[in-house]
């Protein structure tokens, strides 16, 4: 399953904490059509460079369903960042 | 004889202890030992790691901001898409990729990488635990890489 959301939590050093709820799905919804219409291309540059489109398509797939639960944080005193990919 | 079980017996024959007692702290000595299973077996089943973690916490610079503190946590799943990924790699790449590396003195032939021997490189990851601990007299800086 591909993420559909992402976290992006901001803290100040003297504000509030700041959580932001990414809705990934919209990003992806708005990349079919643009996939969708870029593919033959994609295909005519794989078959280019010898490498077999579909084991290239299988892959990037599979790395977008292994995007969840990665998380990132980096805390500087009492501020910091966080990401989290749900 | 084991030197506990000798003690044991011996507050029983000195009369420190009761007979039930000393029954109770034998089976509690002999209960690890049966529990544990024999060394070198092989058959404890070592659970499958699912991430790769890195963290990184750095002391107070000196600056009065507080520590630095970094938490990265990658699953085992996006390192293996990832290398999959990267055995798609053509060749014409490889072969550049290659003379950029050797003209910074690293010997390695990233021609000879296949992605059978990747996906083998993050199975082995499983057991990887990296700790290092840098002190000087301005930081302190700890990183630690492993897998969870």
């Amino acid at each position: 399953m591909i993420p559909f959301v992402a976290m992006v939590s901001v803290r100040g050093r003297e504000s509030r904490t700041f959580r932001l709820w990414v809705p990934l799905f919209l990003v992806w919804l708005l990349l079919i059509p643009l996939a969708a219409l870029l593919s033959p291309v994609i295909f005519i540059v794989c078959l280019a460079f010898r490498v077999n489109p579909f084991r290239g398509f299988a892959a990037a797939w599979q790395l977008l369903t292994a995007l969840s639960h990665t998380e990132c944080a980096v805390e500087h005193g009492s501020a910091g960042v966080s990401f989290y990919i749900l | 004889m084991s030197e506990n079980r000798r003690q044991i017996l011996q507050m029983l024959s000195e009369g420190k202890i009761s007979a039930d007692e000393a029954e109770r702290l034998i089976s509690a000595l002999e209960e690890p030992a049966a529990a544990t299973p024999p060394s070198g077996s092989g058959s404890e089943a070592k659970p499958r790691p699912k991430y790769l973690r890195v963290q990184v916490d750095s002391e107070d610079d000196g600056a009065h901001e507080g520590p630095t503190k970094v938490n990265v946590r990658v699953p085992m799943q996006l390192l293996r898409a990832g290398v999959k990924l990267a055995g798609l790699i053509p060749a014409q790449a490889l072969h550049r990729a290659n003379d950029a590396i050797q003209k910074e003195g690293i010997g390695i032939d990233l021609t000879q990488i296949k992605a059978e021997n990747l996906e083998e490189l993050v199975e082995q990851l499983n057991d990887l635990s990296v700790d290092i601990d840098q002190k000087d007299r301005e930081s302190k800086v700890r990183v630690k890489v492993f897998c969870e």
